[in-house]
């Protein structure tokens, strides 16, 4: 019985999951023929196989770069991380866990040993509550 | 792990069924959150070069259509609570006397008496609001926007008191449980903070129009650079009588009309 | 210099346990406010102020009452105000203090109010208000404190005080002047947005502060039998009618110029409170008994057989402190608000939980003063055996 309801949950978020994916090539497909008037839009795709900086230093300092990638992009526009092996990244939340979000539990496993409570999934989407 | 709220507004956002079982965690990968790409604009931008501005031909806004507030709405994860008192609203319709109060209002046509209006955040180039917060939670920013910092708004509701179009709402109870079918394109809010429309800032950057202007079957939003004499607006502006709310107040609006 | 507050007879220890009951009752709504937001008050998204802020534009005016007697007392050597001038300043601390807690009570995110230190914005108001509310409270709890500690050790107090002293006069004059700057600067709120918002602050919080001293005088002569004395009192009440009289001429100017001028957008607030707007008229019996109180008052104060009687001396002090109330806060902030940006009209009444946090925060502020006025009278009483 309980094996049945766990199958019916993983199917039914793979069918969400390739919804998703129809919805957003459909979205995209649809945007096609409204162009931005200006400025031209340069998008790049990010490198993803690396982290902005060392392990060691992210564990230590992430809220930090968070606090600051915050104010930079909110409040200056200055949205790209030149990180020093000279590689870019938007300065954005989904930018770390467009990686680290693939473990739902990356963030709250640790933030829970360490007894801390940040309040970022007040507002933003946390890796728990995406499909 | 998570409060009964929580678990209640993932159950409403239809995330519920893997959200809750820590098991599936591992299996299926965090897919869902956009991957993020590099932004429209990749130096820092030089403020004032830009000024965004948006144009509304209520002539062509149909009649009972409410396509642009539902998708505005339902993007932005603007909660509807269903009451007035509680609510919050990015963008709407009001009829014409009150969205121009200030305008003629003796012998209009029967039809504009009883035409709808749309009305937003004009996000005004001499803007009240952004005079009044006493922490620069709202500021304007370099592009013309009116924006909010909701990490560091108080709640003291200043900028609703500053603001004369009524433009912006205050979330006076948490507002993640009034939100029906949650979007992941924009975070929600949280209790005790003032919101309004930010002209779609977080699609501009992604090099998109805002909802409303692309959702609109009627085309009747036009949206662009006010700076850029070549603009779509700016050449609609040339060519059409416009009007500004209140425009005696001075605020200068960034968002015009065709009556 | 504290413990005399802790020695008191039975009515004075009841008194304190009554108050205490009613900020524990303020607590506990103010911990539903928190815990379910804003929406547990009848502030809404058009009527967005109430009664917190109301109340605080109110005790922005009471602190008047220490300039009142300071400024006579010691720049122009007004002998006679020799033993309430303390009583005004500690009226003041409490008042300001109210005030900060108000302003408290009404936000909703009060966890991170010191962002209004942290980014400090001199374009904002708020930002002066608060520097000259909590510039105005360490004044006056200063001076008041230091003389009243001189006092009691029979020594003259130091000189460092004067300057203190001096400043908080022209200070008083700023915390009324910012407070009306908050509301006048608004171009959407017609019946805020009036050069004589700021003068008539100063006018009603001069009448409002000497009648509520005159008040706690006499309180404080029927439960303490410490008396200031009747040229004290005589000479507050000529304050009172001077700063009531401006008060109301300055409504007056109101009426000419929204009626006068027939501009619907001047005219629609006064209209609304005084007369119903739209068949609303809500505000409108608060307004006209705010007005007959607050002229009945001068009448009275003006008649010198009346003023002569005890009796009718605190009821033409309490009536002009009800009617100041009512113009400033019901009329003032709430009717700013009506009608909307949108010429809507959405009406404004407190909840219990409102009002059971209003009445939390100004027994908080009447406990504040009982205890330094128990201080005072004590210090007082000792010097005087």
């Amino acid at each position: 019985m309980m094996k049945i309801k766990k199958q019916s949950v993983i199917f039914g978020g793979l069918i969400l999951v390739l919804f998703a994916i129809g919805a957003f090539f459909l979205h995209q497909e649809s945007h096609a023929g409204n162009p931005m008037p200006a400025p031209p839009l340069k998008t790049v795709a990010i490198d993803s196989t690396k982290c902005i900086a060392p392990t060691e230093y992210m564990r230590a300092n992430h809220m930090r770069v968070l606090n600051e990638w915050r104010n930079s992009s909110v409040r200056e526009g200055n949205r790209i991380h030149l990180a020093p092996n000279g590689s870019k990244f938007q300065k954005s939340l989904n930018t770390c866990l467009g990686c680290h979000g693939s473990n739902r539990l990356f963030c709250f496993n640790c933030h829970m040993y360490a007894n801390v409570k940040p309040k970022c999934w007040n507002c933003h989407l946390s890796p728990m509550e995406t499909p | 792990m998570m409060n009964e709220q929580r678990r209640e507004f993932i159950r409403k956002a239809g995330f519920g069924v893997l959200a809750g079982l820590g098991v599936a965690a591992g299996i299926v990968p965090g897919y869902s959150l956009e991957k993020t790409v590099l932004p429209a604009w990749d130096e820092k931008p030089v403020a004032g070069k830009i000024r965004w501005g948006m144009l509304i031909d209520t002539r062509k806004c149909k009649e009972g259509c409410q396509q642009c507030v539902a998708v505005c709405h339902h993007e932005h994860n603007v909660p509807d609570f269903g009451n007035r008192k509680d609510e919050v609203k990015w963008i709407w319709k009001s009829p014409y006397e009150k969205v121009f109060p200030t305008a003629t209002q003796q012998f209009k046509s029967k039809e504009l008496s009883e035409r709808s209006c749309l009305a937003l955040c004009n996000h005004c180039a001499e803007s009240p609001c952004t005079r009044a917060c006493p922490t620069e939670a709202t500021f304007k920013r370099w592009d013309g926007i009116v924006a909010m910092d909701y990490h560091r708004c108080i709640g003291c509701r200043f900028c609703m008191a500053a603001c004369p179009y009524g433009s912006r709402s205050f979330n006076w109870q948490d507002p993640r449980t009034a939100i029906k079918e949650a979007s992941t394109s924009y975070p929600t809010r949280e209790q005790g903070v003032v919101e309004k429309c930010n002209f779609c800032s977080d699609r501009l950057v992604k090099g998109l129009q805002p909802a409303c202007v692309e959702t609109c079957p009627e085309h009747a939003l036009t949206f662009g650079d006010l700076n850029d004499p070549k603009s779509d607006i700016r050449m609609l502006l040339e060519t059409n009588t416009t009007m500004q709310r209140k425009p005696e107040l001075g605020t200068k609006p960034s968002v015009f009309y065709i009556i | 210099m504290i413990e005399k507050a802790l020695k008191g007879n039975r009515s004075y220890w009841s008194w304190i346990g009554f108050l205490v009951l009613v900020i524990v009752s303020g607590i506990l709504a103010y911990g539903r406010q928190r815990w379910f937001g804003l929406t547990v008050t009848g502030m809404g998204r058009d009527v967005s102020w109430g009664i917190y802020i109301a109340q605080f534009t109110f005790l922005v005016g009471v602190a008047a009452s220490a300039v009142m007697v300071v400024l006579p007392y010691y720049l122009h050597h007004q002998k006679e105000f020799a033993k309430t001038v303390i009583i005004g300043e500690f009226m003041a601390v409490s008042a300001t203090l109210m005030c900060l807690l108000f302003i408290l009570a009404d936000m909703g995110r009060p966890d991170r109010v010191l962002n209004v230190l942290l980014f400090p914005s001199p374009h904002s108001m708020v930002f002066w208000d608060v520097t000259v509310l909590n510039g105005y409270l360490v004044l006056n709890l200063v001076s008041a404190w230091t003389v009243l500690g001189a006092e009691r050790k029979g020594v003259p107090a130091p000189a460092w005080i004067k300057p203190v002293i001096y400043l908080s006069i022209p200070w008083a004059f700023s915390i009324h002047t910012v407070t009306a700057f908050l509301y006048a600067g608004q171009p959407g709120r017609h019946l805020w947005l009036t050069a004589v918002l700021a003068p008539r602050f100063l006018a009603s919080a001069f009448a409002a502060g000497t009648a509520l001293l005159i008040l706690v005088s006499l309180i404080l002569k029927k439960t303490t039998g410490f008396d200031t004395g009747k040229e004290a009192r005589e000479k507050l009440v000529v304050l009172m009618i001077y700063a009531g009289l401006a008060n109301f001429f300055l409504i007056g100017t109101e009426f000419f110029t929204a009626f006068y001028s027939n501009v619907p957008a001047h005219r629609h607030t006064l209209q609304y409170l005084y007369f119903g707007l739209e068949g609303h008229s809500q505000l409108v019996p608060f307004m006209w008994f705010s007005l007959v109180c607050g002229l009945g008052a001068l009448g009275v104060l003006m008649t010198p057989k009346l003023k002569q009687s005890t009796l009718w001396l605190a009821a033409a002090s309490a009536a002009m402190v009800l009617s100041i109330w009512i113009d400033k806060g019901v009329g003032l902030i709430i009717g700013g608000f009506v009608p909307s940006p949108l010429e809507e009209i959405v009406e404004y009444s407190p909840t219990v939980t409102e009002i059971s946090i209003t009445l939390g925060i100004w027994a908080i502020g009447i406990l504040l003063l009982t205890l330094l006025l128990k201080v005072f009278v004590a210090v007082k009483r000792e010097h005087a055996q």
